[in-house]
C-alpha cells in the first residue's frame, strides 16, 4: 500500500494519516521554539540586491509531528547526503545487469557487503547549463538550479537538498542538521545564497561538541549543567542586540543578520535540549574518542582514518537522536587531494592522467571503500530489529561524472538505507533517456516525507520522482 | 600624461573591459579578449564627485577577530582554535566579509570562543583588574557591574553603550553573579554576552544621513576611527584614537583625521595592517596548508609554506617603512628576507642561522621580486607539478586586474604526457595555444607562466626539465622577455599594476567591490599614486582622506 494518499483539494501527495490545515505545520510566519521555519529561508540576496528564490514549493504536510517522518518501528527517519568531489568514471562505475541482483562494478566492489540495501541509479542529467565547471553541477545535483553569480564569485541560488529535509525532520533535536567535512570545512551545504553551512573537520572538535562536556546519557541522573542556563540568558541578550540592529540596517544586511539570529536560535534550543532529560534510546552512548590528530604521511592527508572517525560521531550522534539530517562531505569539488600512491593531485589527475586512468579509478574505489566504512558505522547501531542503517536514507553524489570534461550526464547516484523501506533497496535503476536527476532527488524527498509538488528550476525542475525507486 | 582613449572604460579593476552585457556574449565566442595597449593614468585635477555604494555591516575577519582579542585582553590570550571561515570573493576576504552570512557552525564556534576569552578573564586575576575597574561590594553589585560594562564595552564595541544595551548586559552580569553567588560568574557572562554581539563580531559602517543630500551617509566619529584602525592597524581603535572620536575630531575637518591618520601610520602597528592586507590580496594564508609531494619536491614541507608568506610579508614591509621606494619595486627588488630553509632552496647562504635575514640577489640567483618568491611560485602551482596557467592567471588578474574567463565546462583541458617530443611544459601546453577555444584564454596567460618554468613547483631554480633546457622567453604586452629576471620589470612597468594596486586598496578598504559611482574617484586615487612615484604610504593617506572613505550611500531598501 502507497504510504501517500493524493489530497483532493490540492491535488499533492501527503502522507497517510494526516490532514492538511488541521494537523499539518503548514508553513507560517510563526516562531517555532527552534527557530528555523522562518520564511528568512525563502528570502536571498545577492550582492546587495534582494531576488526572490524560485524555491520548489513545498507543501510541508508532516512538520514535526510526532508521528510522521518515523518509521513504523518507532525509530525516526535519518537522512545523509555523502558527497565526494571530481565525480567518477562512468566506465568503471555503472554496475552491469537492472534491479535486484546486479552486479557490482569496479568502483563500486567494496560497497559488496551492503549491496542488498544499495540501490545504484545511472543515466541520469543534471539539467542545468554547464557555465562553471564543477559549481554548475554541484548545484544542479543538490538544488536543482543553476549557481547563482560566476566561477568566481558562485553562490546556491537555493537550499540545498539537505537543508530543504531539514526543515521538515529536522526539528525537534540538538541540530536541526549537522554539517561535518574531512578534506575541506567547505561543506556543500547551503541554507540559501551566501548562507553556506561549513562543516567541522576536526573529529577531536566534533567529539567534544557531541559527547563532551555536556553529554549525558539515557538514563542519566547527573543533573544538567547550571551554565546551560547563564549561556542561554547570554544568548537571549545576543538576539536582542541582532534584532536591535537589524532596524538600522539596508536590506541585504537585515537579511544576514536573520540568518544570524536563525543560528543563535538553534544553538539556544540545542542548549534547552541539553536541559531536558535525553530520549531514551537503547543504542545511545558516549561515543569513543577519536585520535587526537591524524598527521599527513608522506604528505597525504588520512582522509580514510578521518572519515572513519567521523563516521563513528555520526553514527553515534543519530543513534543518540542529537540530529536528523547531516551532510557529510569526504573531498570537495576540484579537490587536489593527494591520494596515497597517486603521483598527482585529484582534480589534475581526472584532467592529465591518460589512457584508461588507472589513477583516477583507484581514487574512487578508494572513496567507495570509505563510503562502505560509512555505510558499516550506520549498520553497527542495532535499531530495533535491524540497525540505524536501515531507518536512514543515505544519498551518495558527486557534481560530475567524468571529471576530465565535467560532464553532467551519467551523474553518480547512490541510495543506502532505504529509509526503513521507504525507497527500494538494492537495485540498479538505470535511464536509457538521460532523465533528469532531480526525478532522483523527488523521490528521495518523498521517501522522507517532504512532500514536493516540483524540484529544481527552469529546465531543471521536475517534478515526478522515479517510480521504480519509490516503494 | 594622456587622457584614455575615446570609448574605454575603465572598471573597477582598472582594465578596459567591453561593456560588461557584450562580454558576456563575446566570452561564449571568444572568451579572452585583454587590450594589451598600456593603460594611461587620467590628468589628476581636482576628485572628481563619487557617488558611494550601500553600506554594508562587515564581519571581522579571523585575522581582525584576533587581533581585536589581543588589543582588548593582551598580547598573551590564547585564541580560538576556529572560527567561521573567512569567505573569499573577488579575490579578497574583507568582500566576503561583507556579504557572507553566519552558519550554525559558525554561532557555535563564537560561543566557544567568547566562552573561551571570557574565561581568560574570569579566571585570571590579573587580566580581571584591566578589565573591570572597580571593586564588587556583592555578587550582583550593579554599580560596579555598569561601570565594567560601559568601560570595556566602549573597547570592545568600538562606540559607547546605549542605555538599552548597557540595561541589557548589566541584567547578565548581576542575574548571574547573584544566582552563582560570585561577581566573576557575572563578569564571565557578561563579556561572553560582548563577545558573541553584532556589535562585537561586526562594523558598522552605516553613518548617519547627511542632512544636505539624502542620497549621502556620513560616517560617524566612531565608525570612521574603526574603519581606520581597521585598514591602517588590522585591529580596533586605541584608546587615543576612541578618544578623538569622543571629541569629534574626525569629522570636524580634514586636520582631524590626517592628524590621527598620521599617528596611526607612523605606529608600529601599521606593519601589521600592511601585512593583512597582502595575506589576502596574495592570499598567503593558503600557505599555511598547501599539498605538496615530498617525494616530488624535495624541500617541501609543512614549514616552508609559513616561511615562504614570511618572506613576502618582509619584503613588503620593507618597501613601505623600512626603505620606502616605488611600490612597484615588489617586482623587482633583489632584497630579500630567507631564513635557513628558504636560503637552502633558493641556494643562497643563510644570514641568520636561527631565523630570518636579509640577503641581496643578484641575476646568477635567476631570481628577483614577488615572481621569483617562493610564497607565489608554491601557490600558483600544482602539488606535483608547476602551472604556467596558474601563474599567468595570477599576474592577470591579481597584479594587472584583467579578466581571464574559467575554461569552459565541456573541454577536455589534459595535457599531454611528457615524452622524447614534447619534454617541456612549453611544448606540451602547444594545444593551448593551438585550438582556439582555448588560444583566446591560454595565450594570455601562459606565456607569462612560461617564463617562470625555470621554479618548480615550491620555486626552486631547474635550468631543464626531462633533460631540456627549459626556454623562458615570451612577451608581455609589447615587451619582450628573456627569462624570470627580465619579466618581472615587464610586469612591473605595466601601466595597469598601479591602478590595480589602488582598487584592490580600495576595495579592501571598503568592503566592496568598486562601484560605479565610484569608478571615476578611484581612477583619480590611483592617478595620485603614479603623481607619488608610487609610495605606499602616500596611497593609503590619499584614500583615507578621500571623501569616499568618509562617506556611504543610501541604504539598500
Amino acid at each position: 500500500m502507497s504510504r501517500f494518499l493524493r489530497d483532493s483539494r490540492t491535488g499533492l501527495l501527503r502522507p497517510r494519516g494526516l490532514v492538511p490545515g488541521r494537523t499539518s505545520a503548514r508553513p507560517t510566519h510563526t516562531r517555532h521554539p527552534n527557530g528555523l521555519d522562518r520564511r528568512g529561508f525563502l528570502r536571498g540576496v545577492v550582492r546587495g540586491s534582494l531576488v526572490t528564490l524560485a524555491l520548489p514549493w513545498l507543501e510541508i504536510f508532516a512538520g514535526r509531528r510526532a508521528h510522521a517522518n518515523t518509521c513504523d518501528n518507532g525509530f525516526p527517519k535519518r537522512f545523509v547526503l555523502w558527497f565526494w568531489g571530481n565525480g567518477n568514471r562512468p566506465e568503471t562505475w555503472t554496475p552491469t545487469g537492472e534491479g535486484a541482483g546486479y552486479t557490482l562494478s569496479e568502483a563500486l566492489t567494496p560497497l559488496a557487503a551492503f549491496q542488498d540495501r544499495l540501490t545504484v541509479c545511472s543515466g541520469y542529467s543534471a539539467k542545468v547549463d554547464n557555465i562553471s565547471p564543477h559549481w554548475s553541477g554541484a548545484a544542479g545535483i543538490l538544488t536543482g538550479q543553476q549557481i547563482q553569480g560566476d566561477d568566481d564569485n558562485w553562490t546556491m541560488a537555493s537550499p540545498t537538498i539537505d537543508q530543504v529535509i531539514a526543515e521538515t525532520i529536522g526539528g525537534g533535536t540538538a541540530y536541526a542538521s549537522m554539517q561535518v567535512g574531512v578534506q575541506s570545512d567547505e561543506v556543500l551545504s547551503f541554507s540559501g545564497p551566501n548562507a553556506p553551512n561549513y562543516g567541522e573537520t576536526d573529529p577531536t572538535v566534533l567529539y567534544q561538541r557531541l559527547f563532551g562536556d555536556g553529554f549525558r546519557e539515557p538514563g542519566s541522573d547527573i543533573p544538567p549543567d547550571p551554565s546551560l542556563g547563564y549561556r542561554r540568558r547570554v544568548l537571549d541578550a545576543v538576539m536582542e542586540d541582532v534584532r536591535s540592529l537589524q532596524g538600522e540596517l539596508g536590506a541585504a544586511d537585515r537579511i544576514r543578520l536573520e540568518q544570524h539570529l536563525d543560528s543563535i536560535a538553534s544553538l539556544e534550543d540545542r542548549l534547552r535540549t541539553l536541559q531536558e532529560d535525553p530520549p531514551d534510546l537503547a543504542a545511545c552512548m558516549r561515543a569513543d574518542a577519536p585520535d587526537e590528530s591524524y598527521p599527513d604521511i608522506d604528505g597525504r592527508m588520512q582522509v580514510q582514518a578521518i572519515h572513519a572517525a567521523m563516521a563513528e560521531l555520526v553514527a553515534m550522534s543519530l543513534a543518540c537522536d542529537q540530529t536528523r539530517v547531516v551532510a557529510l562531505q569526504i573531498t570537495r569539488p576540484l579537490n587536489n587531494n593527494l591520494f596515497p600512491a597517486a603521483t598527482d593531485g585529484h582534480h589534475n589527475l581526472t584532467h592529465n592522467e591518460g589512457g584508461d586512468q588507472p589513477e583516477v579509478n583507484a581514487i574512487a574505489t578508494y572513496l567507495m571503500g570509505c563510503f562502505a566504512d560509512f555505510l558499516a558505522a550506520l549498520d553497527g547501531v542495532p535499531e530495533g530489529d535491524g540497525t540505524l542503517l536501515d531507518n536512514t536514507v543515505v544519498l551518495a553524489c558527486s557534481e560530475t561524472s567524468e571529471g576530465k570534461t565535467h560532464s553532467l550526464d551519467e551523474m553518480p547516484v547512490l541510495l543506502a538505507g532505504g529509509g526503513c523501506g521507504s525507497l527500494v533497496a538494492g537495485h540498479h535503476i538505470r535511464s536509457y533517456t538521460q532523465e533528469n536527476v532531480g526525478k532522483v532527488m523527488v523521490s528521495v524527498l518523498r521517501a522522507l516525507d517532504v512532500n514536493v509538488a516540483t524540484w529544481g528550476a527552469g529546465e531543471a525542475e521536475v517534478s515526478d520522482g522515479v517510480t521504480e525507486l519509490e516503494a | 600624461m594622456t587622457s584614455p582613449p575615446l570609448g574605454a572604460k575603465l572598471t573597477p579593476f582598472g582594465v578596459r573591459l567591453k561593456r560588461p552585457v557584450l562580454a558576456l556574449l563575446v566570452a561564449l565566442l571568444a572568451a579572452c579578449e585583454v587590450d594589451e595597449a598600456p593603460l594611461s593614468t587620467p590628468d589628476r585635477g581636482i576628485a572628481p564627485d563619487v557617488v558611494p555604494a550601500a553600506p554594508t555591516l562587515r564581519r571581522l575577519t579571523e585575522t581582525q577577530y584576533a587581533n581585536t582579542v589581543r588589543a582588548l585582553l593582551g598580547d598573551d590570550v590564547v585564541l580560538p582554535a576556529s572560527l567561521e571561515p573567512d569567505a573569499e570573493e573577488g579575490g579578497l576576504l574583507s568582500l566576503g566579509a561583507a556579504t557572507a552570512s553566519v552558519s550554525s557552525l559558525g554561532v557555535e564556534r563564537y560561543e566557544d570562543a567568547a566562552l573561551l576569552l571570557a574565561g581568560q578573564v574570569a579566571d585570571e586575576p590579573a587580566r580581571l583588574a584591566t578589565v573591570v575597574p572597580c571593586t564588587p561590594t556583592a555578587a550582583d553589585d550593579i554599580v560596579c557591574a555598569e561601570t565594567f560594562v560601559r568601560t570595556f564595552g566602549l573597547r570592545a564595541w568600538r562606540r559607547p553603550l546605549t542605555d538599552a544595551e548597557v540595561t541589557r548586559l548589566v541584567a547578565v552580569v548581576t542575574l548571574t553573579g547573584g544566582e552563582a553567588g560570585s561577581f566573576n560568574e557575572g563578569v564571565r557572562y557578561g563579556l561572553a554576552a560582548m563577545f558573541q554581539s553584532p556589535h562585537f563580531v561586526y562594523r558598522r559602517e552605516h553613518g548617519v544621513a547627511d542632512p544636505a543630500d539624502p542620497a549621502l551617509r556620513i560616517l560617524t566619529d566612531y565608525e570612521l576611527a574603526t574603519r581606520l584602525a581597521y585598514l591602517l592597524w588590522a585591529e580596533p581603535p586605541d584608546d587615543a584614537l576612541l578618544a578623538a572620536a569622543a571629541a569629534g575630531t574626525l569629522t570636524a575637518s580634514d586636520d582631524g583625521l590626517r592628524a590621527e591618520a598620521d599617528r596611526l601610520l607612523a605606529d608600529a602597528r601599521a606593519r601589521a595592517g600592511v601585512r593583512a592586507l597582502f595575506t589576502e590580496l596574495f592570499a598567503l594564508y593558503a600557505l599555511d596548508d598547501l599539498a605538496k609531494d615530498p617525494t616530488v619536491f624535495t624541500h617541501a614541507s609543512a614549514e616552508l609554506g609559513p616561511a615562504a608568506r614570511e618572506e613576502t610579508l618582509r619584503v613588503v614591509e620593507d618597501l613601505v617603512f623600512d626603505n620606502p621606494t616605488d611600490f612597484r619595486d615588489l617586482l623587482t627588488t633583489q632584497t630579500t628576507f630567507v631564513d635557513p630553509r628558504l636560503a637552502a632552496l633558493y641556494r643562497v647562504p643563510a644570514p641568520d642561522p636561527a631565523g630570518f635575514g636579509e640577503v641581496t640577489l643578484d641575476a646568477s640567483d635567476g631570481r628577483r621580486g614577488l615572481l621569483g618568491q617562493a610564497s607565489f611560485l608554491m601557490l600558483n602551482a600544482h602539488a606535483t607539478r608547476t602551472s604556467a596557467t596558474l601563474r599567468g592567471l595570477f599576474v592577470r588578474k591579481t597584479l594587472l586586474c584583467q579578466t581571464i574567463l574559467p575554461p569552459p565546462a565541456d573541454v577536455d583541458t589534459s595535457i599531454p604526457e611528457a615524452d622524447s617530443t614534447s619534454p617541456t611544459l612549453r611544448e606540451r601546453l602547444q594545444t593551448h595555444l593551438e585550438d582556439p577555444t582555448c588560444a583566446s584564454c591560454h595565450q594570455l596567460t601562459d606565456p607569462i607562466g612560461l617564463g617562470l618554468e625555470n621554479f618548480d613547483g615550491v620555486g626552486r631554480w631547474r635550468d631543464e626539465e626531462n633533460g631540456s633546457v627549459i626556454d623562458a622567453s615570451g612577451t608581455l604586452g609589447r615587451t619582450d622577455f628573456a627569462d624570470a629576471w627580465d619579466l618581472g620589470a615587464a610586469v612591473r612597468d605595466a601601466e595597469d599594476l598601479g591602478p590595480c594596486f589602488t582598487a584592490h586598496l580600495y576595495r579592501y578598504a571598503m568592503g566592496h567591490a568598486v562601484d560605479p559611482g565610484e569608478e571615476a574617484h578611484v581612477a583619480w586615487i590611483a592617478a595620485g599614486f603614479a603623481e607619488s612615484g608610487y609610495d605606499w604610504r602616500a596611497l593609503l593617506m590619499d584614500l583615507v582622506m578621500s571623501p569616499a572613505f568618509r562617506r556611504a550611500g543610501a541604504l539598500d531598501e
